[in-house]
C-alpha cells in the first residue's frame, strides 16, 4: 500500500514535472493537438516523438531542397541553385579554410550537420514550430556522430596501429609503457565522453534557454500589452544571432576536432596523401 | 541521474543518429558532389577563359604596338621625303639662277663683242671714206692750181661740203 502510494506520489511529481517543461516553451500545433485531443493513440504518438518529427520536416526540407537545386546543374545558376552553391561554397570555403584543400573530403559531413543544426534552431522561431535541438536526445545523437565520424576518420588516416597508439599517448620508453594505461582511459574519456558531452550539452542548454526566453517574453506581452512587443523582437532577433552562432560554434568545433586527429604538415611528406584526387574548390593561385 | 533519464530518451537519440545517416549519405551523393563538382567545373572554366582573354589582350596590345611602330615610319618617311623635295627645290632652283646668270653672262659678252664690230666695221668705213675725201679733195685742188683765189674758195666750198656730209 504504501509502495503504491509512494509510487503515484512520485509519478504525481514526475508528471508535474513533465507538465512544467512543457509550460516552459511556447505551444507547437503537437502540444496544441495534445492540449485538445489527450486521449487519441495517434497524437499521443506525435507527443512523444515531437523532436523527431520536428527534425524531420528539416530533414525533408534539406533534402528536397538542396537535392532538386544540385538537379538543375546550369552553368549559369538562379534562384534556388543560385542560394545553394551559395552556401555550399560559403561552408566549403570555411572547412578548407580551416583543414586545408585535403579538407574538402569533409566538407559534405561538416556542411550538412551545420545546415541540420542551424535550420532545426531556427524553426523554434516559427509559430506553432518548435527547436528540436533545445532537446538533449536530439543533441546527444549530433555529439555522437561527430565523435564516431572524427575517430573513424583519425582511424582511416593513421591506420588502426597508430591510431590505437595515439589514444595510449604514443608510449615511448619505460615512463611511456607505465603511463600508457592512465593515457589511455584519458584518451578514451576525452575523446568518447567529454567531447560528445560538451558538444550535445553546449547545443542544448543554449537552444532550450533560448526557447525558454521567447517564451518568457511572450508571458510578459500576454501580462503587459504592448510594451513588452519590443522587448519580444529583440528576443527574437537575439534567437536568431544565437541559434546562428550556435550551429557555427558546432561547425567550428567539429572542424577542429578533425584537424586535431588529421596528419599535420611534416607527416604528410613521407605518408603518401591517398587521396590528392579530390581536389579542393579553391585551388590555389597560379 | 534523474534528470538524465528525463531528458536523454534513448529511441529518440537512435531515430535520430539513424535518420541523419541516411539523409547524410543521400545528400553527399545527390546534393553536396553535384554542387561542389558544378563549381569547381565553372571555376576551371573562368579561369581557363580569363587566361585567353588576357592572352588575347596581350596580342591585342603587341599589334597595337607594332600598328603604332608602322605610323611613326610612315610618318618619317613622309617627313624624310618632304624634306628632300624641299632640298631638290632649292638646288634646282638654284641652278636656274645659276643658269640664268651664265646666259645673261653670255648675251652680255655676245652683244659687246657685236657693238665692238659695229664700232669697227663703223670705223672702216670711216677711214676709206675719210681717204676717199682726202683724195677727192687732193683731186680738185689739183685741178683748180691756177686760180688761187679760185683755189682758196673751191677748198672752202670743199669743206663745206664736208661739213655737211658728216
Amino acid at each position: 500500500m504504501n509502495m503504491t502510494e509512494q509510487q503515484v506520489t512520485t509519478a504525481v511529481q514526475a508528471a508535474a514535472q513533465v507538465q512544467e517543461h512543457v509550460t516552459e516553451e511556447l505551444p507547437n500545433f503537437i502540444t496544441i493537438l495534445e492540449h485538445f485531443f489527450p486521449k487519441s493513440h495517434f497524437v499521443r504518438f506525435l507527443f512523444s516523438w515531437e523532436n523527431v518529427l520536428f527534425s524531420f520536416l528539416i530533414l525533408g526540407f534539406i533534402a528536397i531542397r538542396s537535392i532538386s537545386a544540385a538537379r538543375k546543374k546550369e552553368f549559369l545558376p538562379k534562384g534556388l541553385q543560385n542560394r545553394w552553391e551559395l552556401v555550399f561554397e560559403g561552408l566549403a570555403e570555411f572547412v578548407t579554410g580551416i583543414l586545408g584543400p585535403r579538407g574538402m573530403e569533409h566538407v559534405p559531413f561538416l556542411g550538412t550537420m551545420f545546415l541540420y543544426i542551424l535550420l532545426q534552431n531556427w524553426l523554434g522561431l516559427i509559430p506553432l514550430m518548435k527547436s528540436p535541438t533545445s532537446a538533449w536526445s536530439t543533441t546527444i545523437a549530433f555529439a555522437l556522430i561527430t565523435t564516431i565520424y572524427v575517430q573513424w576518420v583519425g582511424i582511416k588516416e593513421h591506420g588502426f596501429v597508430n591510431y590505437a597508439k595515439h589514444l595510449a599517448g604514443n608510449p615511448v620508453g619505460i615512463l611511456g609503457l607505465a603511463l600508457f594505461p592512465l593515457m589511455l582511459v584519458i584518451n578514451l574519456s576525452i575523446e568518447f565522453f567529454a567531447v560528445p558531452l560538451s558538444l550535445s550539452l553546449r547545443l542544448f542548454a543554449n537552444v532550450s534557454s533560448e526557447d525558454k526566453l521567447l517564451y518568457k517574453f511572450a508571458e510578459l506581452n500576454a501580462m503587459y500589452y504592448w510594451l513588452p512587443f519590443l522587448f519580444q523582437l529583440f528576443a527574437n532577433v537575439l534567437v536568431i544571432l544565437f541559434s546562428f552562432i550556435q550551429a557555427f560554434v558546432f561547425l567550428l568545433l567539429s572542424t577542429v576536432y578533425i584537424s586535431l586527429i588529421m596528419p599535420h604538415e611534416h607527416d604528410e611528406d613521407h605518408v603518401a596523401a591517398p587521396e590528392q584526387s579530390s581536389s579542393p574548390v579553391h585551388s590555389p593561385p597560379t | 541521474m534523474e534528470y538524465f533519464q528525463e531528458n536523454i530518451h534513448l529511441g529518440e537519440v537512435l531515430v535520430q543518429l539513424i535518420a541523419f545517416l541516411i539523409v547524410f549519405a543521400v545528400l553527399k551523393k545527390f546534393a553536396w558532389k553535384p554542387l561542389l563538382a558544378i563549381i569547381r567545373s565553372r571555376r576551371e572554366r573562368f579561369e581557363s577563359e580569363w587566361g585567353g582573354i588576357e592572352k588575347t589582350k596581350q596580342e591585342v596590345a603587341a599589334l597595337q604596338k607594332d600598328y603604332q611602330a608602322h605610323l611613326q615610319k610612315i610618318e618619317e618617311e613622309a617627313r624624310a621625303k618632304m624634306q628632300e623635295a624641299i632640298q631638290e627645290g632649292r638646288r634646282l632652283a638654284r641652278e636656274i639662277q645659276e643658269k640664268a646668270r651664265l646666259e645673261s653672262q653670255t648675251s652680255f659678252e655676245k652683244a659687246k663683242a657685236a657693238i665692238e664690230l659695229e664700232v669697227q666695221k663703223a670705223r672702216l668705213t670711216l677711214r676709206q671714206e675719210i681717204a676717199d675725201l682726202s683724195i677727192r679733195v687732193a683731186e680738185k685742188i689739183l685741178a683748180e692750181k691756177m686760180d688761187g683765189s679760185q683755189q682758196e674758195k673751191k677748198a672752202l666750198e670743199i669743206l663745206g661740203e664736208l661739213e655737211k656730209k658728216l
